[in-house]
């Protein structure tokens, strides 16, 4: 990051401000059903509140700000207390002790210390057999399951860079082949390879001068489409680069799609019908992703200013 | 400029420099009888002037292959005299105009006979662009420049333009994924021509992929042909 800092700092603290405050007003419809462990649609009830907790814990262990620390821990607390002290994760466990998702939501809260004594007796029985270590038909997503295990002290199922070496990120696919598709895996792979920015040192300078050489065209590409979450991912990708420049452009377009309320629809304009639901379903990723981004720049931002790379709170240690 | 020229027959100037582009390509890569420009697009044609324009110094790259059979002769000569006569670059030409009309001056000076007398002076051409531009627009730019990536011409460009290869490169990925084949492989073949071009670009690989998907544009076939002619690149 270079250049002064007090412009981009404001704009990104702005941004990061009125994202969580958008998603306090929304958070309601974080709310899990009571049919959650049955009929409900895990994608429109867990999906929601996992992300929720993987970024609003982030932003409240991790932003210089302490006001936004505060206002994400509030997010991350509520979250927390959906999953009823974790009890949740027993009753999805036992209903579907083979699927990954309970493990990787887990994951979440066990890496904040919020365990559930009843869910790790279940999982060291249901990760154990031989059947868990069966490939995944995505390596982006078995890349998830494996940070999970290693955030709630499970074996490694899989070997992690063995995995990594199958993904966009671990072949370095030719720039111009990334797809939309494979434009989200990639920095997902990123994502999961330094715990969602805690760790930028697990990039190795490779992966790291490839990112740095090609993330210009990918954010150029999908601001150009207005696929503002994605925008948002790849922004939050760039922070995790090393010397990466800070894309003041970007974020500038980035910062225009924020709605007066804080929302960040997740593409164009996003839409106009006045409909709560299908509103908070376009916009609660973009709105994250935006959050997480601003988060990590920042950080990212004050490390070079200090005259070194960020250092969240862990170490950076191989997964 | 010649883009918007139209003749007074029923055939339109972007098939003209379809079949004229077809021709090069097929002399580029061996096939067909021994090359001559005023074959392909003759004098006293008002179109054919046009096209060569369009086309610019990629009008006589066969003539740049070492293996040439037939030197370019004073037929072609008159033709590209003819062209650069009806198409000069006016004072408020835009910097690609007058690069590509530099580009055929300098050409016909490297690849006819006549040498340089017999044709006008190659006009100074702005390049503060080629520094100044952000990559978004020098990429554009510089597709439409693609005619010039042929040895022996705009050395200087070349020169310069080394310096921004990774810009050039990031111009090919957007172009690639805006499917722009034309502006693609334009910058492909610039690429093609520049050194240290990033090894993760897939520079070959990509050239390949542009002309297929451009489902057999000629324009677009002119440019591959000539990266892996002229510069052994695209596989």
């Amino acid at each position: 990051m270079s250049g002064g800092r007090a412009a981009p700092a404001s704009l990104l603290d702005h941004l990061v401000g009125g994202a969580l405050g958008w998603l306090d007003t929304v958070r309601d419809d974080f709310r899990l059903p009571p049919d959650v462990t049955t009929d409900a649609d895990p994608d429109h009830t867990l999906k929601p509140l996992g992300e929720l907790a993987e970024l609003t814990y982030l932003i409240s262990t991790s932003h210089p700000r302490h006001d936004l620390r505060r206002a994400a821990d509030d997010l991350f607390a509520f979250a927390w207390d959906e999953t009823r002290d974790g009890e949740l994760f027993a009753e999805l466990v036992r209903g579907e002790p083979h699927a990954t998702y309970p493990v990787e939501i887990y994951g979440v809260f066990a890496q904040a210390g919020l365990r559930a004594p009843a869910v790790d007796r279940l999982l060291a029985a249901t990760t154990a057999p031989r059947g868990w270590r069966v490939a995944r038909e995505d390596h982006t997503r078995t890349l998830g399951v494996l940070n999970a295990e290693r955030r709630i002290g499970l074996a490694p199922h899989a070997d992690f860079t063995a995995v990594l070496e199958h993904t966009n990120l671990g072949t370095m696919s030719e720039p111009w082949a990334l797809d939309r598709k494979g434009a989200y895996g990639l920095t997902h792979d990123v994502f999961h390879l330094t715990d969602w920015g805690r760790a930028p040192g697990r990039l190795p300078p490779a992966y790291a001068d490839y990112l740095r050489l090609w993330l210009p065209a990918w954010l150029e590409n999908w601001l150009d489409e207005q696929l503002w979450d994605l925008a948002a991912e790849l922004l939050a990708v760039t922070a995790c680069v090393p010397a990466a420049p800070y894309d003041a452009a970007a974020w500038q377009r980035l910062a225009a799609a924020q709605e007066p309320d804080g929302r960040v629809p997740d593409l164009g304009a996003g839409s106009s019908s006045g409909d709560h639901a299908a509103t908070f379903t376009s916009c609660y990723h973009s709105t994250l992703a935006t959050a997480f981004a601003g988060t990590l720049t920042r950080i990212a931002l004050d490390a070079t200013g200090a005259g070194q790379r960020a250092q969240v709170h862990e170490s950076e240690v191989a997964p | 400029m010649a883009e918007q020229a139209q003749g007074a027959g029923t055939v339109p100037l972007s098939a003209v420099v379809a079949d004229a582009a077809n021709g090069v390509v097929l002399a580029l890569t061996g096939g067909g009888d021994p090359y001559a420009l005023s074959r392909l697009l003759g004098q006293g044609d008002a179109m054919a002037s046009a096209a060569i324009r369009v086309l610019g110094a990629d009008a006589l790259a066969p003539y740049a292959l070492d293996h040439r059979a037939v030197p370019g002769g004073e037929d072609d000569e008159a033709v590209v005299r003819e062209a650069l006569a009806a198409y000069p670059p006016g004072p408020d030409a835009s910097a690609v105009s007058v690069w590509t009309y530099r580009g055929l001056v300098e050409a016909s000076h490297a690849f006819l006979p006549g040498g340089a007398d017999r044709f006008p002076q190659a006009p100074q051409a702005a390049s503060a662009w080629v520094t100044d531009d952000p990559w978004p627009k020098l990429s554009h730019r510089v597709s439409q420049l693609a005619a010039l990536a042929l040895p022996g011409v705009a050395q200087d460009l070349a020169d310069r333009l080394a310096v921004r290869t990774d810009d050039l490169a990031r111009g090919f990925v957007r172009a690639v994924r805006r499917r722009d084949w034309l502006q693609a492989a334009g910058l492909g073949r610039w690429l093609a021509r520049l050194p240290d071009v990033p090894q993760t670009l897939g520079l070959d690989t990509g050239l390949a992929f542009v002309r297929r998907m451009s489902d057999g544009d000629p324009r677009v076939a002119l440019h591959v042909v000539a990266a892996r002619q002229f510069y052994g690149r695209g596989g």
